[in-house]
């Protein structure tokens, strides 16, 4: 019996030793978001290069026209609808085993949108009045998020992602808080 | 599973440091200072019964808050909307909300539904471009009544009036003192 146990033990390892080195040598993954674009009617791509043992960098990319965000934003729920991000960003596995590991990223956005304020129009010849103008807004952000990932045959990945941020520059028109929340499908070659 | 602690906690941080937003709220308000939009009918203070206490309003589109503001193009809305309540005492230390039926209310302009408290309704008058508004609330018992606008604001001198706009058009919210009232925000009448 104990013989049995130190068999399946040393299989179980090298099978994970297999799948490590097989993972390890594919340097690049696609992903797309599932749940964002099912759920904000936004289209989210990613890509991600692995430098080393432990470390990965990448971006994610994504466009958003949710009804909801754009019905809020014209009755005046909210001032802004975020459009667009650009976010690099830098990985950290947390964990030893390549094929189903916890991360930590930092991340930086480039985001923008439309924005809507409330303008008094002045004509001397003409009485005032108030209306709302809308235009663009771009910003820059800086956040983190943490996220789990598993890979089935070798190649197919499952990422669970959940991060918040901050933007830093034009916070008078653009969302206080960046979030990236995702579950992305990918695949790594 | 020390490791999976530290990430709940960080994750939780995060979670938390997000709350502190000010994103949702109202973009589509407008607010106003000008006085004397509505008024207490001239009366003496003291009725009789079976006579109706009048609350008027009549105002211009073009209102003055500093500079002249067209409140319609701003709007696009043909009612604003005020609150008033009238009590009537029982005794010393206790008022009663005074209820009378909508078709009670003598409406000459304007429109009014009777709750707890009457909900007046300024209608627009396109032929000389005011609000108008115009309502007796009927006196049917003797006693010492008291009259007050405070019921959907803050303030205690002054009524709040709220324009109906069409949907995705701005709101004005107009603060207007009231003459006539005490210290402590109230009408008070006598009815014999």
């Amino acid at each position: 019996m104990k013989k049995l146990f130190c068999l399946f033990f040393l299989l179980s390892l090298a099978s994970q030793a297999q799948e490590n080195t097989v993972l390890a040598s594919k340097k690049n993954e696609f992903r797309v978001d599932v749940l964002s674009a099912l759920v904000y009617t936004k289209a989210s791509l990613s890509y991600e290069r692995f430098i080393g043992k432990d470390w990965s960098t990448g971006f994610n990319v994504n466009f958003s026209n949710s009804n909801k965000l754009n019905e809020d934003f014209i009755n005046g729920y909210r001032n802004n609808v975020p459009k667009f991000e650009f976010n690099p960003y830098v990985r950290y596995a947390l964990s030893k085993s390549k094929s189903r590991y916890y991360f930590a990223e930092v991340f930086g956005s480039y985001n923008g949108g439309d924005y809507k304020e409330i303008i008094r129009i002045t004509d001397m010849a003409l009485p005032d009045y108030y209306t709302t103008k809308k235009s663009k807004y771009t910003d820059f952000g800086l956040g983190g998020s943490l996220g789990y990932k598993m890979y089935f045959k070798d190649s197919i990945a499952l990422e669970f992602l959940v991060g918040f941020g901050s933007n830093l520059t034009n916070k008078k028109k653009s969302p206080d808080v960046i979030s990236r929340v995702g579950l992305n499908l990918g695949y790594r070659f | 599973m020390k490791k999976l602690q530290y990430i709940v906690l960080i994750a939780v941080t995060l979670l938390l440091s997000s709350c502190n937003t000010d994103d949702d709220g109202f973009y589509n308000n407008v607010f106003a200072d000008i006085p004397n939009l509505v008024a207490i009918n001239a009366h003496p203070a003291v009725y009789t019964v079976g006579e109706k206490l009048y609350i008027s309003a009549d105002f211009s589109r073009y209102l003055n808050d500093g500079a002249l503001l067209d409140i319609f193009q701003t709007t696009g809305a043909t009612q604003f909307a005020f609150s008033y309540v009238i009590e009537k005492q029982i005794n010393a230390t206790t008022w009663d909300i005074v209820s009378v039926s909508d078709s009670q209310l003598d409406i000459v302009k304007g429109d009014a539904q009777n709750g707890s408290y009457v909900y007046g309704i300024c209608e627009y008058n396109s032929v000389d471009e005011t609000y108008e508004y115009r309502v007796g609330f009927p006196l049917l018992a003797a006693g010492t009544y008291r009259l007050s606008f405070g019921y959907n604001s803050s303030s205690n001198n002054s009524v709040e009036l709220r324009s109906l706009s069409p949907a995705t058009r701005l709101i004005l919210n107009i603060n207007s003192l009231v003459s006539g009232l005490n210290t402590d925000g109230y009408y008070n009448f006598t009815v014999n």
